[in-house]
């Protein structure tokens, strides 16, 4: 990674590198200003490691991981994350980061980023997964948000306060995930903005925006985050709110079930940066589309 | 108040069993049965499970149908979830699972496809590797030569079958003629699969060099691989079948153990 990279993604807005699209973005290379990857599909060698090394030669790739378990009261995997460090130093990363959940206990892997309950011990636990993680990799981490389903009877602190506080412990990053806020918010009651605006602005290193859709639980509304369709009116709201407030940020397409033509995925892209522009435009932010 | 480890132990639980009832006790229903909830990231872990099995296995998913194939699959994932979070190594035991799942009994090729399928994968997602020369072999004083260990390419795998599992295989390709027919009958195959640049590859070996080659994959000594080939097939020519390893480019390494030191 170089700092001309951070520099360059800074305000731009890229693609979640998935699949099907590699062929296409090798044979030819499109205005893309930088995609991510989810590191636990390049984690053995082979052809698809080697393609995702020449598409790196054309575009800074972030490294998004989805394995670590930051939240696992177990502690992490040394062997996982020796893997992580290689394909990070490989990639020459721009960008590195996980989320705020769980998904391994008792030498169990649930492919899934599975909920905290936000007490103290869970702090304490966190916060020392992170560390531990950022030492061995050998880098600041941003975490994300992840969607929620549900809350724990015993979840004392505000997600967005627990996440501020990791920060200040760990000196790690925020990964806000816009769509997942709005995702969690819808469904555990709570206000999206106020989420918003209780995160710490200057610890966000960059936004996620995708689709969800409704279902329905025992006649209940639930907000699935299922990174299947476009972003949603409601979620581009959001990020200009977030824009507005905080500034610009590398801001990323994420689409992982039923994905469309990359020229799709651009579209949104595009949508993401001219937002951004306008923003330093000193315009009114564009209507939400 | 529950520490972390358990909160996360009954959560666990409550994921691959919706008859966990304890699952109330951490977590709030707000309107909703406690269990519903939970119930939506168990959807979400067998269903992203159930995909990446059917990527890996998509003969065995073809052969038995979609409906078939995501009901072995849910008990399959239910009983033994991933141990780790790279799902490129995950259904190994899918085979063996099929083998002893009563549904699954009628078709008695079904786990050996299924072992071929995951031999197919596991050569797709190996490392690169650069292939010994026989050059190599030069220095090596002929008198260790019957002690000599050889180290193959981490992308092939021997597989043997008492049915024609890579014809069965072939005729389930996209590519295949519909009218085609596969006699189950015809006898059984020892196959040799591996990566060749970036395609997984099969092809059936004859049974003298199936057994010189098996021995030295799991480790045995060249002496041991000549003698096992030599009693399948006495005609066997053993320089031949070592020499054609290194023009197969199979190997990456070799060692000798029974000498004065170890050579690799």
């Amino acid at each position: 990674m170089t700092s001309r990279e951070r520099d360059a993604i800074r305000t731009a807005a890229g693609i979640g590198l998935r699949s099907v699209h590699v062929a296409e973005v090798i044979a030819s290379p499109p205005g893309v200003p930088w995609f991510e990857i989810h590191a636990e599909n390049y984690m053995s060698g082979g052809p698809a490691l080697r393609a995702l090394e020449r598409v790196r030669r054309s575009f800074p790739i972030s490294v998004h991981a989805v394995g670590l378990s930051l939240g696992s009261a177990e502690g992490l995997d040394p062997h996982h994350l020796h893997r992580l460090r290689a394909l990070i130093d490989r990639l020459e990363a721009v960008l590195v980061s996980e989320h705020l959940s769980w998904s391994t206990v008792g030498g169990r892997y649930f492919n899934h980023l599975l909920p905290l309950p936000y007490t103290s011990e869970a702090l304490a636990v966190v916060g020392d997964n992170v560390e531990r993680a950022q030492q061995a990799l050998g880098r600041t981490l941003l975490i994300e948000n992840a969607s929620s389903y549900l809350r724990f009877r015993e979840s004392p602190i505000p997600e967005p306060e627990f996440l501020a506080e990791l920060t200040r412990r760990t000196g790690c990053g925020l990964l806000c995930d816009v769509n997942n806020i709005y995702v969690t918010s819808a469904n555990l009651g709570l206000d999206p903005l106020a989420y918003l605006e209780a995160l710490p602005g200057d610890r966000i290193a960059e936004f996620h925006l995708a689709g969800h859709r409704v279902n329905d639980a025992d006649g209940v509304r639930i907000l699935i985050d299922d990174h299947g369709s476009p972003v949603t009116a409601e979620v581009w709201a959001l990020y200009a709110d977030a824009l507005e407030r905080y500034g610009p940020r590398p801001t990323l397409i994420e689409w992982d079930t039923d994905v469309p033509a990359l020229s799709v995925l651009m579209g949104e892209a595009q949508h993401a940066a001219s937002l951004m522009d306008a923003l330093a435009a000193g315009e009114p932010h564009a209507l939400p589309r | 108040m529950r520490c972390l480890a358990e909160v996360q132990r009954t959560f666990a639980d409550a994921l691959l069993d919706s008859r966990a009832s304890d699952i109330a006790a951490v977590v709030a229903g707000d309107g909703v049965a406690p269990g519903a909830r939970v119930a939506i990231y168990r959807h979400h872990v067998v269903t992203s499970l159930t995909a990446a099995l059917r990527t890996m296995y998509p003969v065995v998913c073809r052969l038995v149908g979609d409906g078939f194939f995501a009901y072995a699959a849910h008990e399959f994932i239910v009983t033994q979830p991933p141990t780790g979070p790279c799902l490129s190594d995950y259904g190994e035991a899918f085979a063996e699972f099929l083998e002893s799942f009563p549904a699954a009994r009628e078709l008695v090729y079904l786990a050996d496809l299924a072992r071929l399928e995951w031999a197919l994968n596991r050569a797709l997602h190996a490392e690169d590797t650069v292939p010994l020369d026989l050059g190599a072999l030069r220095s090596l004083d002929p008198q260790w030569l019957d002690s000599l260990r050889l180290r193959f390419d981490p992308s092939v795998t021997f597989l043997s079958s008492p049915w024609p599992i890579d014809s069965i295989w072939s005729a389930n390709q996209g590519d295949a003629d519909p009218e085609a027919t596969v006699d189950v009958a015809s006898g059984p195959v020892r196959l040799e699969i591996r990566r060749q640049g970036d395609d997984a590859v099969f092809r059936r070996l004859t049974p003298a060099p199936y057994a010189f080659r098996r021995v030295l994959i799991e480790g045995g000594a060249l002496a041991t691989a000549a003698d096992e080939a030599s009693a399948v097939d006495g005609d066997l020519d053993i320089a031949a079948a070592l020499h054609e390893l290194f023009t197969d480019n199979v190997l990456i390494g070799f060692r000798v153990t029974s000498g004065p030191e170890e050579i690799s």
